[in-house]
Formats: C-alpha cells, sequence, structure tokens
C-alpha cells in the first residue's frame, strides 16, 4: 500500500510538470527545454528558506514560484524573437547557465546557504524538514499522498480554467497564427510572458512537492536530462489538450513499475526504460504526431 | 600560449562536429541531435574491431560505420519524415528519440564507464621552453586539418560539391533542375556521420569517452555554427576555433567549472544580438529558420 501511495505522490509531481509544460509546448507551440531548470528554482528556493530561515512550507513555496516566474522572463523574452529551432537553442542556453549556477554556486569554507555557498554545489541539499501547513504536519506517506494529490489537483483546476478562458483561446491562436492574432489586435508578446510565467511557477511548486517528499535535492533535478524526460513526457502523452499530458504522466510512472514484472536486472532495468521512450518518440513522429492523447502537432 | 594552442586544438575537434552537424543541417534542414549518439557509439565500434584487426582497420571499419549509420537515420527516418513534409520540431524530437535509442543501447552493451582508446602513455613534443604538444593533439590536429582542408576543396571543386552547396541554397529549384534530392541527402547525411565519427575517434584517442558526452558535444558543435554564422561552412569552423580557444582560456585563467557556463552565455550572447553570426549575412531569423 505504501508502495502505491509513493507512486501517487510520483504521478502527482510528474502530472503538475506536464501539465505545465504543456502550456508551453503544447498552448503556445513553443519548444522548451529549460522546463527542469523552473523545476529545480522552486525546489532550491523552498528548501533553502525552509532549511535556513526557517520559513512554513507555503511561503516558502510561493517565494519559489515567484523566483521561478521572475527567471521565465529569460526565455519568454527570447520568444519574442525567436521561433524554431533558434527558440530551443535559446532555451537549451537559459537551461545550462541555471544548471551550472546550481551546481557551482558552493564553496566548502561556508555554511549552506550562505551567499557563498547558496546551493552545496554537487553534494546538494539533506535534512529537508516535511511541511507543515496551518498546523497539519504531513509526515507519513498517506497524509504525504493526500497532501500532494490536493495540490496537484489545485494546479490542475487552475490550469484548467485558465486553457477554458478567453486567455487560454488567445494562446491557441496565437499558436496557430501568430500575425493573425496580432492584425486583431492581440498583445502575443505579453501572452507569451504571462503563459511562460505560469507554466515555470507552477513547476516550482512540483519542485517543492519533490524538495519536501524525498527531502534531498541535488542539482541533478536541473539538468538537461530532466528536461528531455518532461518534454518526453508531453509529447507521448499527447499536445494541445488536458488529457494528454495526464496521460505522458501515467506512463513516464507506470512503464517501470511494468518493466520490474520482468526479470531485469536493476542496472539495465534504467536503461531500458529510457530506451522505451525514446523508441517511443521516434515512433509517435511517424505514426501519431500529435502523441497518444493529444490533439496538436507540432510545429 | 600553451591555453592558445591547447585551444586551437580542442577547437579543431569541436570543428570537425560542428562542420558534421552543418553538412546535415545545411541541405536538409534537420536539426540532426542523433550525431550526439554516433559521437558516443564510433569509439565503441572502434575498440570491439580493434582487438581482432589493429588499430588501421579499427579507424576505418569505425569511420564507415559511422557514415552508413548516419545514412541509415536518414533512410528510415529522417526521409521518409521529409517526404511527409513533416516541420523542423518534428524531425528534432524524432532525432532526439534517435539519439536516446543509440546511447542506451550503447550504456546496455557496454556499460556507463569512461574508456579510452589508448593504452601506453602519450608522446609528448616540446617547443621552447614550455609549450607542450601532446601525440594525441598532433592527431587531433592533422586529422581536423586533413578533413577540413578535403571537404573545402571537395565542395569547392567538384561537381558533387556544388550540388550539396545547390541543395543547401535551395532544394525546390534543385529537384527542378531534375538532381535526385534523395540521392543527396543520403549523401549528407553520409558525410556528416563520417565527419562526425573522425572527430569522436580523435577525441577518444585523447580524452577517452563515456555514452553521455555526445549530446554535450553535439551542443558545443551547435553553439559554434551559431557563433560562427549558421549559413556556411566557413562560419562553422571558425566558430568552433573561436570557441575552443575561449573554453582554453576560461580554464586556463579561472577553472573548468566555467566552461559551460561561459560557452553558453556566448550562445544567449549571439542569439540576442547577432542571431546571424560572424559571418553571416543579415536575414529575418524565421525565413531560415
Amino acid at each position: 500500500m505504501n508502495y502505491l501511495l509513493h507512486l501517487l505522490v510520483y504521478f502527482d509531481i510528474y502530472a503538475i510538470l506536464a501539465l505545465s509544460l504543456n502550456l508551453v509546448v503544447g498552448y503556445c507551440g513553443l519548444l522548451t527545454l529549460a522546463h527542469a531548470s523552473f523545476y529545480a528554482i522552486g525546489g532550491y528556493a523552498c528548501a533553502l528558506l525552509m532549511l535556513t530561515a526557517n520559513w512554513g512550507f507555503l511561503p516558502a513555496m510561493l517565494t519559489g514560484a515567484f523566483l521561478s516566474a521572475v527567471a521565465s522572463l529569460t526565455i519568454s523574452l527570447s520568444a519574442w524573437r525567436l521561433r524554431g529551432d533558434f527558440f530551443v537553442l535559446a532555451s537549451l542556453a537559459v537551461q545550462t547557465l541555471i544548471y551550472s549556477a546550481i551546481y557551482n554556486w558552493s564553496s566548502s569554507k561556508y555554511p549552506i546557504g550562505s551567499w557563498e555557498n547558496l546551493t552545496n554545489g554537487s553534494f546538494g541539499l539533506t535534512g529537508i524538514p516535511s511541511p507543515k501547513l496551518f498546523g497539519w504536519e504531513i509526515n507519513g506517506t498517506f497524509d504525504y499522498a493526500v497532501f500532494a494529490t490536493g495540490v496537484a489537483g489545485l494546479c490542475g483546476f487552475i490550469l484548467w480554467r485558465l486553457k477554458s478562458s478567453p486567455w487560454g483561446r488567445l494562446l491557441l491562436a496565437m499558436r496557430d497564427d501568430e500575425l493573425a492574432a496580432r492584425g486583431l489586435g492581440k498583445n502575443t508578446r505579453l501572452a507569451k510572458i504571462q503563459a511562460i510565467a505560469i507554466a515555470s511557477a507552477i513547476a516550482a511548486v512540483a519542485g517543492a512537492l519533490y524538495a519536501t517528499h524525498v527531502r534531498y535535492l541535488n542539482p541533478d533535478s536541473a539538468s538537461l536530462d530532466e528536461s528531455i524526460l518532461m518534454l518526453n513526457m508531453v509529447i507521448v502523452g499527447g499536445l494541445g489538450n488536458f488529457r494528454g499530458p495526464l496521460v505522458g504522466a501515467a506512463i513516464l510512472v507506470g512503464l517501470p513499475e511494468i518493466l520490474r514484472f520482468f526479470d531485469f536486472p536493476d542496472a539495465q532495468a534504467a536503461n531500458l526504460r529510457l530506451l522505451i521512450y525514446g523508441l517511443l518518440l521516434v515512433l509517435l513522429m511517424h505514426f501519431r504526431p500529435q502523441g497518444i492523447a493529444g490533439n496538436y502537432r507540432l510545429e | 600560449m600553451q591555453a592558445l594552442i591547447n585551444g586551437l586544438i580542442s577547437g579543431s575537434s569541436i570543428a570537425l562536429l560542428a562542420l558534421a552537424f552543418q553538412i546535415v543541417y545545411l541541405p536538409t534542414r534537420v536539426f540532426f541531435i542523433a550525431l550526439g549518439g554516433l559521437y558516443s557509439i564510433v569509439p565503441c565500434i572502434a575498440i570491439a574491431v580493434k582487438d581482432t584487426g589493429g588499430m588501421s582497420f579499427a579507424v576505418i571499419v569505425a569511420i564507415v560505420g559511422g557514415a552508413m549509420l548516419s545514412a541509415f537515420c536518414e533512410w528510415a527516418n529522417h526521409g521518409r519524415l521529409a517526404r511527409c513534409n513533416a516541420s523542423d520540431g518534428v524531425q528534432l524530437i524524432s532525432s532526439l528519440g534517435i539519439y536516446i535509442v543509440i546511447v542506451q543501447m550503447i550504456a546496455m552493451v557496454w556499460g556507463n564507464n569512461t574508456k579510452t582508446l589508448r593504452m601506453e602513455l602519450d608522446s609528448v613534443t616540446t617547443f621552447g621552453d614550455n609549450i607542450v604538444v601532446t601525440g594525441a593533439q598532433w592527431v587531433t590536429l592533422l586529422s581536423a586539418i586533413v578533413s577540413i582542408g578535403g571537404f573545402a576543396l571537395f565542395l569547392r571543386y567538384s561537381k558533387l560539391g556544388l550540388r550539396l552547396r545547390a541543395l543547401a541554397d535551395n532544394p525546390i529549384q534543385f529537384t527542378l533542375f531534375g538532381y535526385n534530392i534523395n540521392s543527396h541527402r543520403l549523401l549528407a547525411f553520409a558525410l556528416g556521420g563520417m565527419f562526425a565519427a573522425i572527430s569522436a575517434l580523435v577525441t577518444a584517442y585523447d580524452n577517452g569517452f563515456e555514452p553521455y558526452a555526445g549530446l554535450h558535444a553535439v551542443l558545443l558543435a551547435v553553439v559554434a555554427v551559431i557563433v560562427g554564422g549558421q549559413g556556411s561552412f566557413c562560419g562553422a569552423v571558425l566558430g568552433a576555433l573561436l570557441l575552443g580557444l575561449i573554453r582554453a582560456e576560461v580554464t586556463w585563467y579561472s577553472s573548468a567549472r566555467w566552461q559551460d557556463m561561459t560557452t553558453f552565455a556566448l550562445l544567449a550572447l549571439f542569439l540576442l544580438l547577432r542571431p546571424q553570426g560572424l559571418l553571416g549575412k543579415k536575414t529575418r531569423l524565421e525565413s531560415v529558420s
């Protein structure tokens, strides 16, 4: 039972990430590789504020989300000018810069969280306290699963309302024909900034959930592989609607567990799982470019 | 001075890979990330063959293998997608998929650890007081000069080179003149695979190799292409040499851990301020992307 609850927490985290990434990739049509860095910014900000400044979970998480939204300006401003492969490259640059910053912002002479040793480099942050919310100490796996599902539900609800609002339709119009949307007097640049900032802030919430669940955070959560994994999830599941990313997250969480039933040596199982993701990407691009449950084909 | 020489030599191995990327990207507009997979698998092939057939045979097999694998990617995947009018994003994602498949296969067959092609200690040539060039660096420099020079001559003076440039310039008109676009695309991919294989082999000989290094190497090559000017072959080589120099200077004067930060800050600067690169002509990005 504990095992299933654990899976549920991971599904919640990945579902939040996939839904938020879908806002950028599926609704704005911008292929980004920087999502993991916003996820990590949220995780690190929340963990550091809780560890060193003894903040509560809620203010720490919201600060992380705010910082992440501010950091997302780096990619949304480049989305003003760049499209296609060039935007992918710009997001890649942002991703590498943030990853190097997290990886290198350390010095063994100073305590963790001081200005000289903010992130503790490759050793990561340990002993992140478990969240406490309005007097509810969230400690056991069951409590955490309930909490994570609640947060994921809330994020999903916000995204769902946004997508069915006039603003969501503006995003769709902009994705399909930016020039026409601008011709109708819509401010597409502002819409891009808003969409990317909201998506990044929500990814930061997922980062905060991950940090307080695992209670350990290292720079790997900001790595390019992590970004590729998130992108994989959205593209395999499907772009441009609400159920696609959920399908993708379910596949991502479910596949390793299914592989467990076959007797692969542990060392090979991780490689095999990634190999299947890669193969899925190649095959989907041929036979179903909109993903398993999506309705938008990538430009 | 030592940093300058190290930079030029590591830059020339980036230049080979940047050229490989550019040979594929210019005629076909495929953002060929799977080049990273080729970059990782070629030294593995060389090591597997080396035990039975000796080093020079292994190098030939590995280079031919790289070219054939690259052509296979085009034949089985990118060519088919292109004939369905797939968008750039689709090509990029499927190339990323191929990269993941190749790398994970390498990790499953040969393991995750770092290996090297060179067993013995390297010989060293010393110039003047304290400038040192190792044997592996000579190999890198010579193979880069020979293959880049050879490719430049091929592009400039052979009929086939002319046709490749024509394809890069305007694919539709190229077809209208009655040339077969598919076979030329296949050739471009094979050449790209060949150059990636050479670059991978010299790097593996100098520094060793591991399955996950490929993506990073290709990204460096792409940065070099953007810096140099993404419309030309010359620009790619120039950008790669510049990038190698900058990375070596950063290592020399501060620390190797800032290399990536400088590289990608450079990429961001160029994308925002001079997206056409050093040698590029000023065009609108939308029209070339």
